[in-house]
């Protein structure tokens, strides 16, 4: 890693572009017609003239000094301390799971350790503790696992606590589930309406190519399960809003052909996810993988785009919030609200940065007994910022980016940072044609 | 904003439309009150309430200051401004004069002396727009002294501070506004430090290398004392490296004072990394390890550091048991304080038996490539020689000092402030571990080996440059407590025959076997025994416990040497 050193004794004059050398760099330029320029800073996006794009990129340091002074552009904010308490929280209801998936991160739900099923103590602590900082505010309770339904009474019964102790507090919580999708029955699907879940079912194409890595213990298709108990939610989805999920590993990258037979099978949205750890390896992408993944992202996005006018949304969900978020221009220096405002909650109650981290010591965060430590969670954020970390704090794309997944970055490093920025180039290229010829999309509905 | 771009998303289109001054900084949206600490102080803009006139607002009145004919606002009386330019102003300008009566419409507000700052501020700030007359009467300079009684009455405009573009009076020069408020160029700036107000400014930094002495290539002076000793930032002797104190009154003294730092403020340092810096920085090329020679020289490479990542792991686990367990104690700053600790340490342990078992697979995996001559894993003994740092007070950023690597006795001992520190000295960045592993990914990153098993060392080194600062965070955390009993059991290694610690043993050995078993077979097939050995380490948790508490640890080295070597390494000794 590059370190910075001083240059002793040196006649340069005290501001040389030297200096400018370390600084993250401060725009990214986007040729094309009509041109753009991104500046990083508050992520804003720019139509400019060819001729003063020329500028830009020739003279870039006078050029575009002159341009962010002129919009007075200030610096991220950093993390915000003292911290205050998450609003959110995922509780790992079963830490056991029904069917067994070659990637999974989480050893099928187990992490390393014995099955273990939440108790009703553990799921009152979490909620009493969530609730008590939040009196009066939003909060958001996630189910994940493992199968969360393999614990299905505490679901239920957990939903009617939330729902009853948020009232006393004259707080709103919200749900949201991570499930497979194959336990589910008509009085899940009935709780899912009636109380707005979030339900984010990993699916990771049609049947032959999800039930290549998703396997049942009985030899069924999963896929098939899963969609079968699913039907009568997507047909009738009431205040339940559904997303599938799919794990894109290196032995079939094709994407197009995963999210087709999706939105065939009745699902609205669908988003995937690159396979980047794995304990099996052969599955995880590699280094060289990255450009044809991107490649694979342009097809789909490229074929959601030529629908657009008919659908009048956007199914792919990737694209979907990439656009969103460039439109409001989104810029944190922190992937996701782990450990910020989101932690998740164990099957034992101790409390760990998120669901994908469950009993990893390294991201322990203490217990529902004696709430959460504060220390480690502003020493994890402050270690995490973007800006903090090379190579990200030299990246154009920090702010948009956010750095990369804690859990996997932890564990094994940063990989695929070029595929990053390909995709978010693509993306702040199509987020100006599409606010162009369907501004409507971006209106804010009430 | 520059013509020749357009903003799109809606971040860009908010920062174009503020043209002028952004909302929050106008004088209606800041914070504001008579009192110079806050955004604003009124008193800097109803000084000039009355056009062509300058007033202070102090303790036994409201004082003319003096009379400007250059007030742009002059402009629309041409009257006033031929009275100021005229006799009325020949008077005020000489002699001292203060406010003494405000009438407006109908009213009349007498400013006597004894009204105090705020209420005659209140007054005058209440004032509507338009035509007021004012009585201003002559003082004597000092009490006592005698001036003959005079007043001067004057009618023009009460200011309206902002013109209808919105911009304000170019009456007031520049820095008018914000003249005694806390900016560093203005005297307050010096208070502005941890212990009274927002700090925006360091109290104590660490001093650049005189000139003329030798520097390291981060910046740091290479005499260590100078390197790792804060001194304070605001110290009027510049050139002065003396250790700042632990107090602020005691730091007082030899500090820039209130108005010498008006014009010294340049004169205070550019801190960066902690550290006082004037020269100009620059990128350092980066690291380069030097490849080892042969697959089997790397193999050796490795089978010697899965040895000591063993070793360190025993000492570590062996000093977190010695913790008193939170259960038992009271206070609850120490429940945390202890919990805190004895997780960091767990996870630096559990860190180094993880890198014990990648060091096996990258080994396991050489071997199976066929790249290497014989076999040479599992590697699962003990390394009894642990490297240390050279010297104890050499700062944790600089490099190493080249040389034989120094090495003390493995050895299983309580978590006492010395233990802690040669954790600290092992796991420091770019230390023995950090550049043993550096050399094991650039044997790696040459063509003859796959790329998954440079992806795996990169994973240890990334892996293990937390392993310092988490030990460093224990030792602030219990640094807070003087005696170190207060936190630590004085547990002793178990003698042979006591039951307990043989049983503990016992599942140690069970455990080695287990992994043995697993990185023999290696690859993903290991899950049975890996699965084992992690049920097991369960066990020996609890009975370390049950031990500890009993004032014993487990004796996980069979003896431990009795003088420590100074320098080479010895062989490792093998468990099986």
């Amino acid at each position: 890693m590059a370190e910075l050193v001083v240059l002793r004794n040196s006649h340069l004059p005290p501001m040389t572009p030297v200096l400018d050398a370390c600084l993250p760099p401060p725009i990214h330029l986007l040729p094309g017609d009509p041109p753009m320029v991104f500046l990083v800073e508050g992520s804003r996006l720019f139509e400019t003239t060819p001729e003063y794009f020329d500028e830009l990129s020739n003279n870039p340091e006078n050029v575009q000094r002159e341009l962010i002074e002129s919009l007075r552009v200030r610096n991220a904010n950093p993390a915000q301390l003292p911290l205050p308490a998450p609003t959110a929280i995922s509780l790992n209801v079963a830490q056991s799971c029904n069917i067994s998936c070659s990637y999974c991160y989480a050893d099928e739900g187990r992490f390393g350790g014995h099955e273990l099923m939440m108790s009703r103590d553990v799921a009152s602590a979490s909620i009493d503790r969530l609730l008590e900082s939040n009196h009066g505010q939003r909060v958001t309770v996630g189910f994940i696992g493992g199968e969360p339904f393999l614990n299905r009474p505490l679901i239920h019964w957990t939903v009617d606590y939330a729902t009853n102790r948020a009232k006393e507090v004259g707080a709103t919580v919200g749900f949201s589930v991570t499930t497979n999708g194959t336990l589910l029955n008509s009085e899940d699907l009935d709780l899912l309406r009636a109380h707005s879940f979030a339900v984010s079912v990993s699916l990771d194409g049609g049947s032959e190519v999800n039930d290549r890595e998703r396997h049942s213990r009985n030899g069924e298709s999963v896929f098939e399960r899963s969609v079968e108990r699913l039907r009568p939610l997507l047909r009738l989805p009431g205040r339940a809003r559904i997303t599938a999920r799919a794990t894109i590993t290196r032995l079939d990258m094709r994407i197009l052909e995963r999210i087709t037979p999706l939105f065939e099978s009745g699902f609205s949205e669908v988003g995937v996810s690159p396979l980047r750890t794995s304990p099996r390896e052969e599955l995880a992408l590699r280094h060289d993988d990255w450009p044809v993944f991107l490649g694979e992202m342009v097809r789909a996005a490229e074929d959601e785009l030529q629908q657009l006018p008919h659908l009048g949304t956007l199914r792919f969900s990737n694209l979907a919030i990439a656009l969103k978020q460039l439109h409001a221009g989104y810029c944190k220096p922190l992937p996701c609200g782990s450990v910020a405002n989101y932690v998740s909650v164990s099957a034992r109650g101790e409390y760990f940065t998120c669901h994908r981290t469950v009993d990893d010591p390294r991201f322990f965060l203490g217990n529902t007994s004696r709430g959460l430590l504060s220390e480690p969670r502003i020493e994890f954020l402050r270690a995490r910022h973007v800006d903090t970390q090379q190579p990200c704090r030299g990246c154009w794309a920090r702010y948009l980016c956010g750095g990369g997944c804690h859990a996997e970055v932890l564990s094994a490093g940063r990989s695929g940072c070029d595929y990053i920025r390909g995709w978010l180039d693509y993306c702040l290229r199509t987020y100006n044609l599409v606010l162009r010829e369907h501004p409507s999309l971006f209106e804010r509905r009430n | 904003m520059i013509p020749k771009i357009f903003p799109r998303n809606l971040t860009a289109r908010a920062a174009v439309q503020l043209v002028g001054n952004p909302v929050t900084s106008r004088l209606e949206s800041a914070v504001g009150n008579c009192f110079p600490g806050l955004e604003f102080d009124h008193r800097n803009l109803d000084r000039r309430f009355f056009v062509g006139l300058i007033f202070e607002f102090t303790d036994v009145g409201v004082r003319l200051l003096g009379v400007d004919l250059n007030d742009p606002d002059l402009a629309q009386g041409a009257r006033l401004r031929k009275m100021l330019a005229g006799a009325a102003g020949n008077k005020l300008r000489n002699d001292t004069w203060f406010l003494n009566s405000i009438s407006q419409g109908r009213t009349t507000i007498a400013i006597s002396r004894d009204l105090g700052i705020t209420v005659s501020w209140r007054l005058i700030h209440s004032l509507e727009p338009g035509r007021i007359t004012i009585e201003l009467s002559r003082r004597a300079e000092q009490a006592g002294d005698r001036v003959p009684a005079d007043t001067v009455v004057l009618t023009g405009n009460r200011r309206t501070f902002v013109g209808s573009t919105g911009v304000i009076s170019t009456a007031y020069a520049p820095g008018e506004l914000s003249q005694s408020l806390c900016s560093p160029w203005m005297h307050d700036f010096r208070d502005c430090a941890c212990f009274y107000w927002a700090s925006n400014h360091p109290d104590i930094v660490l001093a650049e290398d005189p000139p003329g002495e030798a520097t390291l290539p981060t910046g740091a002076p290479e005499d260590p004392v100078l390197a790792l000793t804060p001194i304070d930032w605001l110290r009027s002797d510049r050139k002065s490296t003396a250790p700042a104190q632990a107090t602020e009154d005691a730091n007082r003294r030899g500090q820039i004072d209130h108005y010498e730092i008006n014009k010294r403020w340049q004169d205070l340092g550019i801190v960066l990394r902690g550290r006082e810096i004037d020269g100009i920085y620059q990128l350092q090329a980066p690291e380069n390890a030097n490849p080892l020679s042969t697959p089997d020289a790397l193999c050796e490479k490795l089978v010697q550091l899965a040895t000591l990542e063993h070793a360190v792991a025993l000492e570590y686990l062996y000093a977190m048991y010695s913790l008193k367990d939170p259960a038992t104690v009271k206070d609850q700053r120490l429940i945390e304080d202890l919990t805190f600790a004895r997780h960091e340490i767990l996870l630096v342990a559990v860190s180094e038996m993880r890198h014990l078992r990648w060091a096996n697979q990258l080994i396991w995996s050489l071997e199976h490539a066929g790249l290497v001559k014989k076999n040479f894993g599992p590697s699962l003994g003990v390394e009894m020689q642990i490297p240390v740092a050279p010297d104890k007070s050499r700062p944790p950023q600089l490099p190493p000092i080249p040389g034989p690597v120094k090495t003390r006795p493995a050895s299983l001992r309580p978590l006492e402030p010395d233990v802690l520190q040669d954790f600290i000295s092992v796991e420091q960045p770019s230390g023995y571990l950090d550049g043993q592993y550096a050399q094991v990914l650039a044997t790696l990153r040459e063509k003859q080996f796959p790329a998954t098993l440079e992806q795996l060392a990169a994973r240890i080194i990334a892996d293990g440059m937390e392993h310092f600062s988490r030990f460093k965070e224990v030792q602030v955390v219990l640094r807070k407590y003087p005696a170190s009993k207060t936190y630590i059991r004085p547990i002793t290694p178990a003698p042979a025959d006591h039951p307990g610690g043989k049983a503990a043993l016992d599942l140690y050995h069970q455990i080695l076997a287990e992994l043995q078993a697993a990185y023999a077979t290696g690859d993903m097939e290991d899950a049975a025994h890996i699965a084992r050995a992690r049920s097991l380490m369960f066990q020996l948790s609890a009975q370390a416990e049950k031990l500890a508490s009993e004032q014993h640890g487990v004796a996980f080295f069979k003896s431990q040497p009795a003088a420590p070597e100074k320098t080479g390494k010895k062989p490792a000794r093998n468990i099986r």
